[in-house]
């Protein structure tokens, strides 16, 4: 059990975003022999849930949201360096994120793209007004476990049922998970397209991405 | 225990009992009221909001005498993305006529004013016939939209794929550039529109880029308001709160990013907004019921606070209506009603 | 929706006095009471007969404020507007233009 102002103070280099303390921390933690993955599970994790929180609340925001981002990657950078190496590094999850063909909206996905980064996962942002084969074409060579899209417009979520079909003439439907959101996009459109999740919003779509890849 | 017919935020029916609903009520009014800082709504207030969720009628409306102003925007584009092919002065008299509408807005297919900009002296003569052949208050309206002026759409670097690169400095940079060249375009736009004599200008989805955006259209409009002193300006927001994008920008000393509607109707005041329209965003995860009540008590403690009139926006996804093409008219009235009986507001 | 809007809770517009009281809030940014008030008295009506259409569609088209079913020689469009700016005594932005434009 690690010392609960440990924790707390773990938690709070993330929510306020300060990079130098929190390596300190974490070097000072490792060389007290104490466990990294559970300084990291139950201090800085619960700090980037706290910023995401905050983020879609209005009392934190993008610059803030990226800063803690980084001072996410560096603690966890450090930790995963000082497993053992059956331990670890071992990657959280991969995604593609894309706003569909036909719509060039691009600031919700932005949100998104920061949020997956500041909870470890490996985003490849193909950016907007992407089209639906080179959607499946990146999940493939990338080996991803998760797509999400993003649909602004009614006249642009038929993408994301059109993305359905062809990840499944592609053969890779039952390897890889997706997920929508955007303005119009409910969870009824998203069990009537068959994808596997519906996120309401960025800090949403973290949680429907823990759950769909179990980490 | 009776179920009562009920919807989730997208629409979908669903059955609840009377303790279901009012659970949903108040929690959604405290969620307002936790994220606001603001106050929760009232015993009776949740009683009100009950009876007309177990209401066995399909439509629910206010009491005679507690009618208010129905402002349509945008509605020109809106009858034609129906697929009704009329031209907008047509549809302007169809909504004046036949719609009900006490305000219209003349508006182009590009919704916003940086593509109006080169066109805006052929938006005038068509701004100028429809104003010699209507009767009811006509404003031209177009979004601020300071995504157009980024790349690839514009010349600014897009800060939305600088900050996942945690370029933050150069994001806000462009944002700060941008929103400059967005303050004048808006000017350029309603000063013509202006002086070819429409009653108002309408900036709608204020803030739908961030705070940036919702900075340009404040200052636009402190600029539009010293050029003509008579002017009516409406600033219609994006959302409950202003996201900060930018995050450091701020209005008469106060920082704009993660304001609510009652903190931003102080900004549109200052700025000399005439008419103000704020947001409350339809969680589709959530019942009607959670969404109205929550949506009310932003609005009421917006409408309280505010010196100037506020419209709330009540279009699909917003204001407690249901985010769904065609939203079901039980659901619509339900809101309609008792936005305007509970809350101290002046149009929709 | 719109309709759903305008049933549930608008004034009516032109079928009644909804776009004379949004007339006078965009001139005198007045708030909604204020404005359902300043109105009535202009048309010596009481507030609740602002949404009786019974009652407005006389009263316009006594005053030739612009009716929805226009008869022959009744003020319509921007002829119209000129009465309404004279009987709410507030500035038109089109009317003013009009003048203008007609040196009349």
């Amino acid at each position: 059990m690690i010392d609960e102002k440990i924790l707390k103070t773990a938690k709070q280099t993330i929510v306020e975003q300060k990079k130098d303390p929190a390596v300190e921390l974490v070097q000072k933690a490792l060389s007290d022999g104490i466990d990294g993955m559970e300084l990291l599970t139950e201090g800085f994790i619960p700090g980037i849930n706290e910023v995401g929180d905050q983020f879609g609340r209005g009392t934190l925001f993008l610059p803030e949201l990226v800063q803690a981002a980084d001072v996410m990657k560096a603690v966890t950078d450090l930790i995963n360096a000082s497993l053992p190496s059956q331990d670890g590094p071992q990657e959280k999850g991969k995604l593609v994120i894309a706003t569909v063909k036909g719509d060039v909206h691009d600031i919700g996905k932005c949100i998104v793209v920061s949020l997956m980064q500041a909870n470890g996962y490996t985003v490849f942002d193909l950016g907007r007004d992407v089209d639906t084969e080179r959607i499946v074409e990146v999940a493939i060579k990338e080996d991803v476990q998760v797509i999400g899209t993003s649909a602004l417009l009614t006249t642009t979520m038929v993408r994301q049922k059109e993305l359905e079909e062809a990840l499944k003439s592609a053969g890779i439907r039952d390897k890889v998970r997706t997920i929508v959101g955007g303005a119009p996009v409910t969870a009824r459109w998203a069990a009537k397209i068959g994808a596997d999740a519906f996120a309401e919003d960025a800090q949403d779509g973290i949680a429907k991405v823990r759950e769909l890849l179990g980490a | 225990m009776d179920q009562f017919f009920h919807r989730m935020g997208d629409g979908s029916a669903v059955q609840m009992t009377a303790k279901q609903i009012m659970a949903d009520l108040v929690e959604g009014s405290e969620d307002a009221a936790d994220r606001g800082k603001i106050p929760p709504l009232a015993k009776e207030e949740y009683d009100y909001l009950l009876d007309i969720f177990c209401s066995p009628h399909k439509f629910i409306s206010v009491e005679p005498g507690r009618e208010v102003i129905l402002t349509y925007d945008a509605a020109t584009l809106k009858i034609r993305r129906v697929g009704v092919h009329v031209d907008r002065i047509q549809a302007l008299q169809i909504y004046e006529k036949i719609m009900g509408a006490d305000t219209m807005e003349l508006a182009h297919v590009d919704y916003s004013y940086k593509p109006v900009k080169p066109i805006a002296t052929f938006e005038q003569p068509i701004l100028e016939q429809a104003l010699l052949a209507t009767h009811i208050p006509l404003f031209y309206g177009a979004q601020p939209n300071l995504g157009l002026y980024s790349q690839p759409d514009g010349p600014f670097p897009n800060p939305s794929e600088l900050m996942p690169m945690g370029k933050i400095k150069e994001a806000q940079e462009s944002y700060e550039a941008a929103l400059e060249d967005l303050v004048k375009d808006i000017v350029f736009v309603g000063s013509l529109m202006y002086e070819s004599g429409a009653d108002g200008i309408n900036l709608d989805t204020a803030g739908a880029a961030g705070d940036a955006d919702f900075l340009a259209t404040l200052i636009a409009t402190e600029k539009l308001k010293a050029k003509y002193p008579d002017i009516c300006i409406e600033i219609g927001m994006a959302g409950e709160f202003v996201l900060g994008m930018h995050s450091q920008l701020t209005y008469k000393g106060e920082r704009l990013a993660g304001m609510y509607a009652h903190q931003q109707v102080k900004m549109a005041e200052a700025a000399g907004a005439t008419i103000f329209g704020p947001v409350s965003n339809t969680n589709t995860s959530k019942s009607a019921a959670w969404n109205l009540a929550r949506a009310i008590t932003f609005m009421k403690a917006c409408g309280e606070i505010a010196n100037i009139p506020i419209h709330p926006n009540m279009g699909m996804g917003v204001g407690g209506v249901t985010v769904n093409d065609q939203p079901p008219v039980d659901v619509v009235s339900r809101s309609s009603a008792a936005m305007t009986t509970l809350c101290r507001l002046d149009g929709l | 929706m719109a309709i759903t809007h305008a049933h549930a809770s608008g004034m009516g517009g032109m079928r009644v006095a909804g776009d004379l009281v949004a007339r006078v809030q965009m001139a005198r940014g007045m708030k909604l009471a204020q404005a359902k008030a300043y109105v009535a008295e202009k048309l010596a009506v009481d507030v609740s007969e602002l949404t009786d259409p019974i009652v407005m569609t006389e009263v316009r088209t006594d005053l030739g404020l612009g009716v929805v079913t226009p008869l022959p020689g009744v003020p319509k469009g921007i002829e119209a507007k000129f009465n309404i700016a004279r009987v709410l005594d507030i500035d038109i932005n089109c009317v003013k233009r009009f003048r203008e434009r007609t040196r009349f």
